[in-house]
């Protein structure tokens, strides 16, 4: 364990000296919530209306915290890192390390992710408070659970996109896989609590990652009770389980076929 | 000067053409690229329909507008990435000495280098584009309109992506900026202007100019006004010339790297 947090330490240190490039990057995170900002305040024709239980403030939040949970993933470039690893035969260089490949970049990218959180945090509660005049009323304790929960949820996520990046073993571009994930996640949830959704497909929802990577933080964070928490907490104890193997299960398959030419 | 014209052209093609055969020597990763694109496009459907189901008229668009508008962003961004990949990482090829390949070619420097490349999954956005149409309302003066603003539009894109990336002539290492303001357009460009209110509309029409290429376009095709065609016609003419303005004004300036590629 040792070992894979002198990587995490190691990769958070490097792109500390990066920040200013890692603030230009969050540009596209602040126009999502502008433009979220707009869209939920022209929907909203009065901002005290409650819209499947859910006031405008309480909507522009749920983008923040679930944008601020996708961005700092920056899946497109983890996908991209671990596939090329893949295909460009480099990660024979790492089997023969003493360490488990999966581990390695789990840590690798958490270093990253973590910087980004932050960052993205200190962004999204500001222009939040600016806009919404004021944080919606959690004690110490709820921020803690919403803590807990993010971070369950990115390890979850992190699992999955690897998990997706390593079909590369078996084809040549598997980006298209992280495409789909990436827009189920967006547009189911992201952008719209489970609420929103037709009473039939609720139960799916409720039952698919979404429920544990996005819908469940943000849902703490925007309107905290026990039931919910206890519930969210399942799901993703769940789902980091699954997600843990089936991970390492497409690595162990996937390492197996492997075969790198030189050069 | 026709001919010459006329020479450069073929030259595109050919050059997107020996682009796209490379592409096409993995049959499934290729076709999967496409199809993949098309899906993920639809994904956002899903989004519309919810938020049409909680208020119509978002922004003074109907639903049938905001197919069309889809379509459009995907149709602009899809022929911008598929002909003229390479614009869109023109700061990395100038600060990594990229451009000494083309210089050495007899022909135009920004064309040749801008087409060598090709994006396949950009074909599925251009698709998707044509699905929209369909799903809109097929008729012949739309799919012939829409044709055309999509290439208008993504010349509009293309030729943005070149003045941001020409930057690096002047500043070196832009790739930062470049990528953010090229990624705006596509960020803004799937929601109806209406939504937006006040100062940011401006920037529809000036640094981030999707007011040209998704706005404009969509009042043109859903109801024809001659005087806002001949202002995106005329506005595109002059991104373009701004674009290969400020590019050759910068290649004086560029002197090559010391860094050691090889061309495949």
């Amino acid at each position: 364990m040792k070992k894979y947090l002198y990587i995490y330490k190691t990769k958070l240190m490097t792109d500390l000296q990066y920040t200013f490039d890692l603030l230009l990057g969050f540009v596209g995170y602040i126009i999502h919530i502008f433009i979220f900002l707009n869209l939920w305040q022209y929907i909203y024709s009065n901002p005290k209306e409650l819209i499947n239980g859910y006031s405008m403030s309480q909507m522009i939040w749920y983008v923040i915290i679930t944008e601020i949970l996708w961005t700092c993933l920056s899946g497109r470039a983890f996908s991209k890192d671990v596939s090329n690893d893949v295909k460009s035969g480099n990660i024979a260089y790492n089997i023969n390390k003493p360490y488990n490949y999966v581990e390695y970049a789990l840590f690798n990218h958490l270093g990253g992710a973590t910087i980004r959180f932050i960052l993205l945090t200190i962004i999204g509660l500001t222009i939040g408070f600016v806009f919404l005049n004021g944080f919606p009323p959690l004690g110490i304790l709820q921020i803690l659970a919403v803590l807990l929960s993010s971070f369950l949820a990115t390890i979850i996520s992190i699992f999955l996109i690897m998990s997706l990046s390593l079909i590369s073993f078996f084809i040549e571009d598997a980006s298209p896989f992280y495409w789909i994930y990436s827009k189920f996640i967006l547009v189911v949830g992201t952008i719209f609590p489970i609420e929103f959704f037709p009473e039939v497909i609720k139960p799916f929802i409720k039952f698919s990652p979404i429920y544990a990577v996005s819908y469940g933080p943000a849902k703490l964070f925007v309107d905290f009770n026990m039931t919910d928490f206890i519930s969210i907490m399942i799901s993703q104890v769940a789902y980091l389980i699954i997600s843990f193997i089936i991970c390492h299960l497409i690595y162990k398959k996937g390492v197996k076929k492997l075969n790198v030419n030189g050069g | 000067m026709l001919t010459a014209v006329k020479n450069q052209f073929k030259i595109t093609l050919l050059s997107v053409k020996y682009a796209l055969q490379r592409e096409m020597l993995n049959k499934f990763t290729f076709f999967s690229n496409i199809i993949f694109m098309i899906i993920n496009n639809g994904c956002f459907l899903i989004q519309w329909i919810i938020l049409y189901s909680l208020r119509d008229g978002i922004g003074g668009y109907s639903f049938r507008q905001i197919l069309l508008l889809w379509g459009l962003a995907a149709g602009t961004y899809g022929f911008s990435h598929f002909f003229f990949k390479n614009s869109y990482g023109l700061s990395s090829a100038i600060n990594e000495g990229r451009l000494d390949n083309y210089l050495v070619q007899p022909k135009n420097v920004l064309l040749s280098l801008i087409t060598s490349n090709v994006d396949v999954s950009a074909m599925g956005d251009i698709l998707y584009g044509y699905i929209m149409i369909f799903i809109y309302g097929f008729e012949i003066k739309t799919f012939l309109l829409y044709t055309l603003f999509m290439v208008i539009g993504g010349i509009v894109l293309t030729s943005v992506a070149i003045i941001w990336g020409s930057l690096a002539f002047w500043f070196g290492k832009v790739d930062m900026v470049a990528n953010t303001m090229n990624g705006l357009p596509t960020s803004f460009a799937t929601y109806p202007d209406g939504i937006f209110k006040g100062f940011i509309k401006l920037l529809f029409y000036t640094i981030i100019p999707i007011g040209f290429a998704s706005y404009m376009p969509i009042q043109i095709i859903t109801d024809f006004n001659i005087y806002y065609f001949f202002v995106v016609i005329s506005v595109t003419i002059l991104f373009v010339i701004l674009a290969f303005l400020i590019f050759y004004k910068g290649l004086k300036r560029y002197s090559s790297s010391n860094l050691m590629n090889v061309r495949v």
